[in-house]
């Protein structure tokens, strides 16, 4: 795939040497070839890193790692709005193209995030099966079709972090573990091993910076690039909670 | 376990309807009296002055004055934990749940000087509301401009209120049901809005 002669993609990067350094921009311009991704682009720059002035510079940090919409690696600010790289063609969407970092999560260097603050809430929501042996296939607990292809749906989350960057209640203003890890909760829920958790699960998500601190704005549906109805099961876990508030007050 | 962040979360959901709403659907409700002139304004006020002053003062304190205190004060919490981003996130329930904030930070300065100025100052000094007292109010533009914006701020924050109730409280769960009552309550938010502009400037008429 030869380059189209003259064709260039123009390209308005937020750039941070460091956690802690002052962010800034630097444009360029790169080559422009058919079905070109934006990691691609990022590619371009890592090849040639010379700014759109000619001035040579440090090449863009990013992450990425599967290429194609999987592992959730390559999830950045693009135009405005948090999308994964890889997935994103630089014919389809308007130029300049504007990167920038996540800012919901801290910055390493300009487009790479640490993004395990996912895993922390992972932990704390409980977030896999204790099991507890095992069985012969005839044996074991079924699963139910109808659930399994929910959980099917939910599993697809890929911790990428687009709902959690679009989400307003999500940020370092606020102590809201955001949508993806709130709905992985109802996730292993779903499981007939799982829901022997269900209620710590429930309890956790009770706590402060938990389901409650969703407000509702439902960006997080709009931008998941997994389309995980994620709406709809924050809509499930809120009457789970409240009927295990009930439990929590009536049983004991 | 006892989860002191859920419960005033709900709480505080449940404070917007009853008695917020409840509260806001009276005033619309007696101030629309005003379209049928002066004499069935004030014999509306009259009908709500028949409720004795020692059964109507714990009402309005703890009926009242403690669940708009609380709903107001940890709302403002509330409105302190978003980045509202409806100008990256253009997407129409973005929009509301920004301008559910906006309306309430406007709130919060109209509703204290609604009640300090009216409650407190104008009915608790001795001077009834009436008709008149209100037309000689809305006929000065700020005040007419000032009510008008607090009015339908409220409506709005109380529509699109009834929609997040029920997201909150998992009445709605798929997107159909959810968007079905995001409708009907925009709908409401839009009659309400209308009958208040109508009696708002009928203050101004007689």
């Amino acid at each position: 795939m030869a380059a189209e002669q003259g064709k260039k993609i123009h390209l308005i990067i937020e750039r941070q040497d460091g956690p802690d350094s002052k962010p800034y921009t630097e444009e360029f311009l790169v080559p422009h070839r058919p079905a070109q991704n934006v990691v691609e682009a990022l590619m371009e720059i890592q090849k040639n890193p010379v700014t759109k002035d000619g001035k040579k510079t440090t090449p863009v940090v990013w992450e990425c790692n599967c290429l194609e919409k999987v592992c959730g690696a390559c999830m950045m600010v693009i135009n405005g709005r948090a999308r994964q790289a890889c997935a994103t063609l630089v014919d389809k969407i308007p130029q300049p193209i504007r990167l920038a970092p996540a800012r919901t999560f801290p910055v390493i260097r300009d487009l790479q995030i640490d993004r395990s603050i996912m895993f922390e809430s992972l932990k704390r929501i409980q977030g896999w099966i204790n099991v507890d042996g095992s069985w012969e296939s005839r044996e074991a607990p079924i699963q139910d079709p109808n659930k399994a292809t929910t959980a099917y749906e939910i599993a697809h989350c890929m911790t990428c972090g687009c709902c959690l960057e679009a989400c307003p209640n999500v940020g370092p203003q606020s102590d809201f573990i955001g949508p993806a890890p709130t709905v992985q909760a109802y996730l292993f829920n779903l499981h007939p091993f799982g829901k022997f958790d269900e209620e710590k699960r429930l309890n956790v998500l009770m706590e402060k910076g938990g389901i409650t601190s969703c407000g509702n704005s439902q960006n997080c549906v709009e931008v998941c690039p997994k389309n995980i109805k994620l709406t709809t099961y924050l809509a499930q876990l809120n009457r789970d909670v409240n009927k295990q508030a009930l439990r929590n007050i009536f049983n004991k | 376990m006892f989860h002191t962040t859920f419960y005033i979360r709900r709480l505080h959901s449940l404070c917007g309807i009853v008695p917020m709403g409840v509260f806001l659907l009276e005033h619309i409700f007696s101030n629309s009296e005003a379209l049928g002139g002066p004499q069935a304004f004030n014999d509306a006020v009259a009908r709500i002055a028949e409720i004795p002053h020692d059964i109507m003062l714990p009402i309005e304190i703890f009926g009242l004055l403690i669940p708009f205190l609380f709903h107001m004060l940890y709302g403002l919490y509330i409105v302190l934990q978003a980045k509202n981003n409806p100008a990256r996130y253009g997407f129409s329930r973005n929009w509301q749940f920004a301008i559910q904030r906006w309306t309430a930070l406007f709130l919060f300065v109209f509703l204290f000087v609604h009640v300090i100025d009216l409650r407190i100052f104008v009915k608790g000094g001795g001077t009834p509301i009436t008709y008149g007292l209100l037309h000689m109010m809305f006929s000065n533009n700020l005040w007419f401009a000032f009510y008008l914006i607090g009015m339908l701020a409220a409506i709005f924050h109380f529509c699109n209120g009834m929609t997040t109730f029920c997201m909150t409280w998992g009445i709605a769960k798929g997107p159909r049901i959810q968007s079905v009552i995001n409708w009907l309550m925009m709908l409401l938010c839009a009659l309400m809005s209308l009958v208040t502009i109508a009696f708002m400037v009928s203050y101004r008429m007689h």
